[in-house]
């Protein structure tokens, strides 16, 4: 018997591998309890069970943008609504990886290790999440987008909420295309890309706002100076080209006008080292975050490269990229003295009444959070004055009527298709402090007619937003 | 009834908490119950050397006698051989029997055969070694025999606590649509019935002394019953019907192997009978859901594999004279092949699975050869090499182990992933009986019973409930010396080393952590004929329980 008894130990090498087993299974479930239980096929996250079902997204104005309902997801508003908001809500599925829904989806679904996906009082766990975006302006953003591919938003820079953020192309998230997914003539490329968060650009003269800022800082007698605008220049053997021949403009004509040949000269004269500093401290080179969710690096890279290199740099061709987001952040710099305000869009995210016996508190309420000094106040203040000249002058004060908009529109050539439209700026009111920024892709009219439209109209709209 | 939904919802989450503390409970008093019913390593009787005087403690029911130093009772004694004898109680009193000893084993002068019996006086002569056969009472100089420490847990308060868990699971399942449903009563009633007629008839009819490896069966055989009950309350009726038909298979093996001598004597014909049942399921089965390992017999489907476990370990294990007399495995190894073979041809891989380690757990207890299990499982290794190549879904789920994320939609990760998500959506304390969402997967209530555990019951019960077939598994090992024989030692660790790899295969492999799935959880799962083979494998483990014969043996007086 005893020699049975010391055999029967070979239990205990069964017995430490179910230890094992269930040790590895208890770890994963510790650790990865959240991203298992947030998956879009579960039942108890889209509604589709009796007792659980996501928390609702909601515009500013508590419109419901999401909800679940009646065993699915379900978005609110009209088609144009649906789809204006698709790219800051986000899918079903979990494509849009910016959305809201993705990233704040332990939040919605209100999961935690304890209670899982239910609750004590099994009322839905998930909490609500109000945004600090107007789904009106979106809507009207997507409207005057048309079947234009590109990217609008607004924010306000003194509190930092982000009033419209729209990307297209896009879809209905409540009636998919059937072939969305298995589509192969790319005819739905990039509707799952957010592009004011993910895209980067060609800036064209939008950047040289940039360059505008650096001469600013490093050119001291700037407004003195003049440059002789005849259509072109040529450097180390490559000609710089403007459409027209401007003759001889000042600083701020040269701005106004968008002169290629004299922002050219102004770059190299500059230099890479101070240009390159210039365009790192408004944005270039690094990426943003929005609560949370991080944008798309814009770059401006002009090491080692040549002096018609740099002159094309300093215009915004060459090798430099702009995201829309930073864009906007740099334009709410300029706006508010030289340091931003960052944009948020999570007003609030409130527990539904009863659960976590929190009756309906806010968890987390967004507020207006500083970033980092870009520019100084003087710099800031000049090029503000500038950008206002711009739109005084040259762009028609008309399309902004009583909001003092000071703004930078650009067009950026693309090989092989239309041209990238672009509009920056900001209304210098006190009672509107409202930055936007817009881009057209494969536009063939200018940048006034295609983007400069839309930001008039959305800025328009955004003044009367309380 | 109009109650307001948020006090109903407070109230069955408080329900929900409730169940695992009282199922800890429960585990917990059965298991030191069992503890304290356990027989200290007390000498039973004594042998005092002729010529030295010297006392040797006899500590076992069986005990093997010889020159080896794994012996039981050692031989200083070159004349004796290396396995001597065997020395052994039974009903009738102390019997020997010699296993092949070179010289032979004489008792009182006349040469013992097989089962002699020795009375105490009687003097055992082994070699040059005679030994006199005493009463521990008669012997000066043993300690004092201690009393047995506290008393054991009442045997029906833990019923009647499991009874309560049972209904507090009830009322869950009534509640689950937000509506009170009277339906559930309808198991719970049947569950209550059949567990308290089979007590009276356990402790009173049959005079049992202890009764908590059943209360444990009913405490895990009822949770699986309402859990489906929360799925579909008709799948209960069959469900409760398998545990009675479990528990008359129950009362009929610990009778069957009551008899050391019955159960040795029919050790072929069981063995017979096991083949003939692969062979009428490889003939009458049909393929369904890619195995063949089903019969139908009028209204009910039958799974033969499962019986035949519980044929397999009566085959396989055995008395200590037979084991120490017929070293060789031969025997078993050619059962075994043929069992594995009929598995194979059946596609049934994950009982395949099982009777491998069955048999494993067997051939190590009965001849502790390291080479025999090696060899063993180098033959695994090669089957498992051939079911990869020659069957492609298995390679497939193989593909997929480990990341099976990546597979949300293809049968190589699809119930995986599902279990997982649901699982963890469930929390500690789970959303309530009958409100899963896993139940709607295909074979959720049996294939996939632990991630319905974890999503409906909470992950601290599922701990529980595997904690407690651990526990079981520790315990008939620790009980493995105490037992009336090396049969029952072998046939309870077998099959409690069975229900814990079983459970293992099954948790795994629908959490990824294994390859496999399509193996039931024990007592849990919807499954007849697994139900009443766990039943089965419960009575061979309390069959090594020392107290289970010896009521007769007292009413018999």
């Amino acid at each position: 018997m005893k020699t049975t008894g010391t055999r029967s130990l070979i239990l205990w090498i069964l017995g430490l591998g179910f230890l094992l087993g269930l040790g590895v299974f208890l770890y994963g479930l510790a650790t990865q309890g959240g991203n298992w239980a947030l998956q879009p096929f579960n039942k108890h996250i889209t509604g589709e069970s009796r007792s659980t079902g996501e928390g609702r997204v909601l515009d500013r104005n508590g419109v419901v943008l999401a909800e679940s309902k009646n065993g699915g997801r379900a978005y609110g508003g009209d088609e144009l609504t649906r789809r204006a908001m698709l790219h800051t809500v986000g899918d079903t599925s979990g494509y849009i990886s910016t959305g809201v829904q993705y990233n704040f989806r332990s939040q919605l679904s209100g999961y935690n290790f304890i209670t899982g996906l239910t609750s004590p009082t099994g009322k839905t766990n998930g909490s609500d999440i109000r945004l600090t975006l107007d789904s009106g302006l979106c809507r009207l953003a997507r409207e005057r987008l048309g079947s234009r591919d590109g990217a609008a938003a607004v924010y306000n820079y003194k509190t930092g909420e982000l009033l419209c953020m729209v990307s297209t192309p896009d879809y209905d998230p409540t009636n998919p295309p059937k072939d969305l997914n298995t589509d192969k003539t790319g005819k739905y490329s990039g509707v799952y890309l957010n592009k004011v968060l993910s895209s980067t650009f060609t800036p064209g003269s939008t950047f040289k706002v940039v360059t505008a800022a650096a001469a600013i800082e490093n050119i001291p007698d700037l407004d003195s100076r003049t440059w002789n605008c005849n259509g072109s220049v040529t450097i180390n053997g490559n000609k710089i080209t403007d459409m027209y021949a401007y003759g001889t403009l000042s600083f701020k004509n040269a701005l106004a006008k968008s002169s290629n040949v004299a922002f050219s000269q102004i770059a190299i004269e500059v230099g890479a080292d101070k240009m390159t500093a210039m365009a790192e401290k408004l944005g270039f080179n690094r990426s943003f975050s929005l609560d949370g969710i991080p944008t798309a690096k814009s770059v401006y890279k002009v090491k080692g490269s040549q002096s018609n290199e740099l002159g094309w740099s300093g215009v915004g061709q060459y090798t430099d990229l702009a995201n829309p987001f930073q864009m906007l952040v740099a334009m709410g710099a300029v706006a508010n003295g030289g340091t931003p305000v960052m944009p948020y869009m999570i007003q609030s995210i409130t527990t539904p009444a009863g659960a976590r016996l929190a009756l309906g508190l806010p968890v987390k309420t967004g507020s207006s959070v500083a970033g980092d000094q870009m520019l100084g106040a003087d710099t800031a203040a000049r090029l503000a004055n500038y950008l206002r000249y711009n739109v005084t002058h040259e762009y028609g004060d008309s399309l902004f009527p009583g909001l003092e908009v000071c703004a930078k529109t650009g067009t950026a050539q693309v090989t092989g298709k239309g041209d990238n439209c672009w509009m920056v700026g900001f209304s210098s009111r006190e009672d509107t402090p409202l930055a936007f920024v817009v881009i057209v892709e494969n536009s063939h009219t200018g940048s006034i007619a295609s983007a400069g439209r839309i930001a008039s109209a959305l800025m328009t709209a955004a003044a009367k937003i309380k | 009834m109009n109650i307001p939904e948020e006090l109903l919802s407070i109230f069955l989450f408080a329900v929900r908490i409730a169940v695992p503390l009282i199922a800890l409970v429960v585990a917990a008093r059965s298991f030191s119950s069992l503890r304290r019913g356990k027989r200290r390593e007390e000498p039973v009787m004594v042998l005092e050397d002729m010529s030295t005087h010297e006392v040797i403690p006899v500590l076992y029911w069986e005990n093997s006698i010889g020159r080896s130093r794994s012996c039981d009772i050692v031989l200083r004694d070159q004349t004796a051989s290396r396995a001597h004898a065997v020395l052994m109680r039974r009903e009738s009193g102390w019997l020997i029997s010699d296993t092949n000893s070179k010289a032979g084993t004489f008792v009182n002068g006349k040469k013992a055969g097989q089962k002699t019996p020795v009375l105490p006086g009687d003097v055992i002569a082994m070699g040059s070694t005679s030994l006199m056969l005493k009463r521990t009472a008669d012997v000066g100089g043993l300690p004092p025999v201690k009393p047995r420490r506290g008393r054991s847990a009442s045997p029906a308060g833990l019923l009647w606590t499991v009874s309560f868990l049972q209904l507090l699971l009830c009322v869950q399942v009534c509640f689950a649509s937000g509506k009170l449903d009277i339906v559930p009563f309808i198991p719970f009633g049947l569950l209550f019935f059949t567990e308290w007629i089979f007590y009276f008839i356990s402790i009173k009819m049959l005079g049992h002394v202890s009764f908590e490896l059943e209360t444990l069966g009913f405490l895990l055989s009822g949770i699986g019953v309402m859990q489906i009950a929360g799925a579909d309350v008709k799948s209960t009726y069959t469900q409760i019907a398998a545990m009675a038909a479990g528990i008359v298979l129950f009362l009929f093996l610990l009778w069957f192997v009551g008899d050391l001598d019955r159960a040795m004597k029919w050790r072929v014909a069981v063995g017979a009978l096991a083949i003939l049942l692969f062979a009428a399921n490889l003939l009458l089965a049909k393929e369904r859901n890619g195995a063949r390992n089903w019969i139908v017999l009028g209204p009910v489907t039958v799974q033969p594999s499962e019986f035949i476990k519980i044929a397999f370990i009566l085959v396989g294990a055995s008395t200590l004279d037979r084991l120490q007399t017929y070293k060789n495995l031969t025997g078993f190894i050619g059962f075994s092949a043929v069992c594995m073979g009929a598995l194979f041809l059946m596609k049934d891989f994950g009982t395949a699975c099982i009777f491998f380690v069955m048999f494993l757990i067997i051939a190590f207890m009965r001849s502790g050869s390291l080479r025999t299990i090696s060899l063993s499982c180098s033959v695994a290794v090669l089957g498992a090499f051939l079911i990869l190549k020659f069957k492609p879904y298995v390679a497939e789920r193989f593909a997929a182990w480990g990341h099976v994320w990546q597979h949300v939609n293809d049968s190589g990760g699809y119930q995986q992933v599902r279990v997982l998500s649901y699982s963890a959506s469930g929390g500690l304390f789970g959303l309530g009986i009958g409100r899963g969402s896993l139940k709607t997967v295909f074979a959720g209530t049996s294939d996939l019973a632990f991630g319905m555990l974890c999503e409906e019951q909470g992950i601290v019960l599922a701990v529980i409930i595997l904690m407690i077939l651990f526990a079981l598994a520790l315990y008939s090992r620790s009980d493995a010396t105490r037992s009336r024989s090396t049969l029952y030692s072998i046939s309870a660790c077998t099959a409690a080393g069975t229900l814990l790899f079983q459970t293992c295969l099954h948790v795994f492999g629908v959490t990824d952590v294994l390859p496999l799935t399509g193996v039931t959880l024990p007592f849990i799962s919807l499954g007849g004929s697994s139900m009443v083979s766990v039943w089965g494998m419960l009575a061979l483990i309390k069959a090594s329980d020392e107290r289970t014969y010896a009521a007769r043996r007292r009413r018999r007086r």
